[in-house]
């Protein structure tokens, strides 16, 4: 995928001189662009480096045919407005020409950041000359979403960036939030957007649907995190079963000890609330916490009771622990399928599963979804808004930095699936279909929020949102073939 | 059939109207010297949803559908019948030989009308199907709105323990001293509620804490409800970090109708958070971020008190058809009483059980 750099204006957003009013964030530079400890002479040191690097896409590149006024003073514009800025279209018409100008030139120089961080033309000066422009250029806390946007995916670049050079571990204000922030910013982004429970409850009714009939029903939760997909299932199942009718519900959640002593704790706890919060409302529980050493999974590790429906729960959606990676939940689903389950649900992210495609296109398509996560939010809340400055920063730049890490060519586990419906369609999956009940229910749901947002079907046998034109996040629905109906 | 109408009329006011009676296993039967069963939307559902589990309306026979259904009083009379009726509805080109009849004379003059004019028999019979699909399309569709509104209650209770928990866990390392002595029985109330954070005044609760599905537009209600919202969340700020509100019992009880735009509510809540906090510029430091989900767990925990009363009448979240323990969180029709748990999404659950969070 190649874009088109304005060749002559890529080079002004460096060499510049109206130094004033570029900067949005609060610098005052003048003539020396601050970076870091280097000092560096532009136009001296680097105009020839990046020139020939730039040289060499020349021929891709034309000229940007009007020319772009200097982004003067930017405090006396007015961008309440959301700034939509739509990747695939480059522009968008009712958006204040520099705005949009400038945020072109953030796509442009993050894209560039990307090529120079991998690829033939891998130039780690030029990674961390452009990174450092970036840095200069915007702030999470800025006034339009894509500067925010630019600001999170620079921080994640620079992040991956400085893994090569272990001379300077810097210190980000903003790299380890605190468990009670992250659950915060979490419940904010539930009401901010229906993203995360688009996930949850369409898994949810599906699953009451399957176990229907069901005396026992045993889910085994792929990464249960705080476990708030199974509130709204414990409520369901309560207020269906009144009598002697009730069903027994149980849940086995995996943890992996590659994650850490933490993630081992969290399960734990998680336990205890579901546990309580089931007690709470009369629903008969138990509660079954499955170490792992290792990724894989095996079967002789779960409990199992005779006569109980199996559940498979894979949520994927969220950043979590750092290993959802493709080759564990892999080897999850393989060995799941060998308990029969009566149903598989699987809500994953539209996003990363490129087949073999290049670390560009990957990383443009991350920079695609994620500018629509942010548009997304905001047409639910202004961007002035501090409580979205909040989530911003504590969820969803992590977010964006572990996805950087997941798709940079060196990680070990590419991720050389194309999709996640495909893999399981050829591995002994057949599909289940969506009930109107659960079709009824996204659209509900959807209707809480923006009219941006789209449910559509995805098959047969699962239902997808998005934002826009954009996919976000879709769910989808299995069993083994072994299973009965 | 004219004899049917004399008894009911004696029979009482209520009868007069309704020729159906409720039993008490849900069947709607008429009052009819010969009862006969009323299928219903929900009790047809249940059925197809049965043979669906059996495999097929030919696969399954009326005695499996019966162990299946599990409904106290349906017979395998009933069960034939129907049985039949949906075998030949989902295949109008099968022969209509032989049925078993309800009604002798009747049903074989159906007979003779669809076999001489079997066209637009068939079209009569799908027309009737169709239509009882329609009413059950949409008789699934209020359910499913129904549902969704409890669920995300439950999610939204759910994720206050979370809140609050993780609260208490900051707050305790940050206040040790203080929250060991203003410990009270009763978890919370004694920890953040009044000493150790009354100091931290200022911004109010968080407004995303209130649960935003008082704003599901079920019933339609419009009018005032942009008025009672703002209203709400003023009378919610005044009683921020006051323990012990009854008072906000009546807010809660009061409260009804939903916001239609919930995008705009939500904007509303917050604006007026931001309005009230000038300081909390885009770039908060961590401070900022802590305080506001102590705000949250905060605002939360003073309404315990009121919560606990409504919770030790229902312990359970329970609120479908038929059960009516659980008054509060039953939906009588408009007015929303049930929005009190909705709006203190927090350890009323916890309360009962002394809060073993703490």
């Amino acid at each position: 995928m190649t874009m088109d750099y304005p060749y002559e204006d890529f080079l002004d957003l460096f060499f510049s001189t109206n130094t004033d009013t570029l900067a949005t964030a609060a610098s005052t530079s003048s003539c020396g662009y601050r970076l870091n400890d280097l000092d560096i002479d532009w136009d001296c040191d680097f105009r020839d480096v990046i020139e020939s690097i730039m040289g060499d896409e020349g021929a891709m590149m034309e000229p940007e045919s009007e020319s772009v006024p200097m982004l003067h003073g930017q405090e006396g514009l007015c961008n309440s407005a959301s700034t939509s800025l739509s990747l695939a279209d480059g522009v968008s018409v009712e958006e204040p020409k520099t705005d949009e100008s400038k945020g072109l030139r953030l796509v442009h120089l993050l894209v560039a950041a990307a090529e120079a961080s991998t690829g033939a033309n891998k130039s780690r000066e030029l990674t961390r000359v452009i990174l450092a422009r970036l840095k200069d250029l915007v702030s999470p806390g800025d006034r339009t979403n894509m500067e925010r946007l630019a600001a999170h995916f620079t921080n994640g670049l620079s992040k991956l960036f400085e893994r090569d050079i272990v001379l300077r571990p810097q210190q980000h204000r903003d790299d380890v939030y605190d468990q009670a922030d992250v659950i915060s910013a979490f419940e904010l982004l539930q009401n901010m957007s229906p993203y995360v429970n688009f996930g949850y409850l369409t898994a949810t009714q599906a699953i009451l649907e399957a176990v229907k009939y069901e005396r026992r029903i045993h889910i085994v939760d792929y990464d249960i995190t705080e476990g708030v997909q199974w509130a709204s299932l414990m409520q369901a199942l309560v207020s269906k079963n009144t009598g002697p009718s009730a069903q027994h519900l149980r849940i086995t959640a995996l943890s992996r000890a590659t994650n850490g002593k933490k993630s081992i704790a969290a399960v734990q706890e998680t336990g205890r609330r579901l546990t309580a919060f089931a007690e709470s409302i009369g629903q008969p529980f138990s509660y079954h916490h499955c170490k792992l050493d290792t990724n894989a999974f095996s079967t002789s590790s779960l409990k199992l009771v005779r006569g109980e429906a199996v559940v498979i729960n894979c949520m994927l959606h969220l950043p979590r622990f750092r290993n959802q990676t493709p080759n564990s939940v892999i080897s999850f689903l393989s060995e799941a399928k060998t308990l029969n389950p009566k149903l598989v649900t699987l809500v994953h992210e539209e996003v990363g599963l490129m087949g073999n495609q290049g670390f560009l296109y990957r990383f443009m398509d991350l920079l695609h979804q994620f500018s629509a996560i942010f548009d997304s939010l905001e047409a639910g809340l202004s961007i002035a808004n501090p409580a979205r400055g909040y989530v911003e920063r504590v969820f969803i730049g992590p977010w964006v930095a572990n996805w950087l890490t997941r798709i940079t060519a060196d990680d070990a586990e590419v991720e050389s699936l194309a999709s996640w419906p495909q893999w399981l369609e050829t591995n002994g999956f057949k599909p289940m279909e969506v009930s109107f009940a659960n079709r009824c229910q996204a659209k509900l749901l959807l209707s809480l929020f923006n009219d941006g947002y789209i449910v559509e079907e995805l098959g047969q046998n699962g239902l997808v949102l998005g934002w826009k034109s954009r996919r976000l996040v879709s769910a989808s629905f299995w069993a083994s073939h072994e299973s009965n109906q | 059939m004219f004899h049917a109408k004399k008894p009911s009329s004696m029979n009482g006011s209520y009868e007069n109207r309704a020729m159906c009676v409720q039993g008490d296993s849900g069947l709607v039967l008429t009052t009819d010297p010969k009862p006969r069963l009323r299928w219903t939307v929900e009790l047809h559902e249940r059925f197809v949803d049965a043979v669906a589990q059996l495999g097929g309306p030919d696969k399954a026979t009326p005695k499996t559908i019966m162990r299946v259904m599990g409904v106290k009083g349906l017979t395998l009379y009933h069960l034939k019948s129907h049985l039949q009726k949906f075998r030949l509805g989902k295949q109008p080109h099968k022969e209509y030989g032989d049925h078993s009849t309800k009604e002798g004379s009747r049903a074989s003059a159906m007979d003779i009308q669809r076999n001489v004019a079997s066209s637009s028999g068939m079209m009569s019979r799908n027309m009737n199907e169709m239509q009882m699909e329609v009413q059950r399309r949409l008789h699934e569709q209020l359910e499913v709105q129904r549902h969704l509104q409890l669920r995300i209650e439950a999610q939204g209770k759910y994720m206050q323990s979370i809140l609050e928990r993780a609260c208490q866990t900051l707050a305790g390392e940050n206040m040790a001293a203080a929250t060991a002595a203003a410990a009270v029985g009763g978890g919370y109330k004694g920890n953040l509620g009044s000493s150790s954070l009354s100091a931290a005044v200022g911004p109010p609760p968080h407004p995303l804490s209130f649960p935003p599905f008082q704003d599901l537009n079920i019933y339609g209600n419009t009018t005032d409800q942009v008025l009672d919202h703002h209203n709400f969340h003023h009378q919610n700020i005044e009683n921020h970090f006051t323990s012990n509100n009854a008072a906000d019992t009546n807010i809660y009880l009061g409260k009804k109708r939903p916001n239609p735009n919930f995008g705009n509510d939500v904007r509303k809540g917050l604006l007026m958070w931001s309005d009230q906090d000038h300081d909390l510029a885009a770039n908060q430091s961590i401070d900022d971020e802590h305080r506001i989900q102590i705000q949250m767990a905060t605002h939360a925990s003073t309404d315990l008190d009121s919560l606990s009363e409504i919770y030790e009448r229902k312990s359970g979240l329970s609120g479908d058809e038929g059960n009516n323990g659980g008054k509060l969180l039953e939906r009588p029709s408009p007015r929303r009483s049930p929005l009190s748990p909705m709006m203190n999404p927090n350890g009323g659950l916890i309360q009962g059980r002394n809060s073993p969070f703490g």
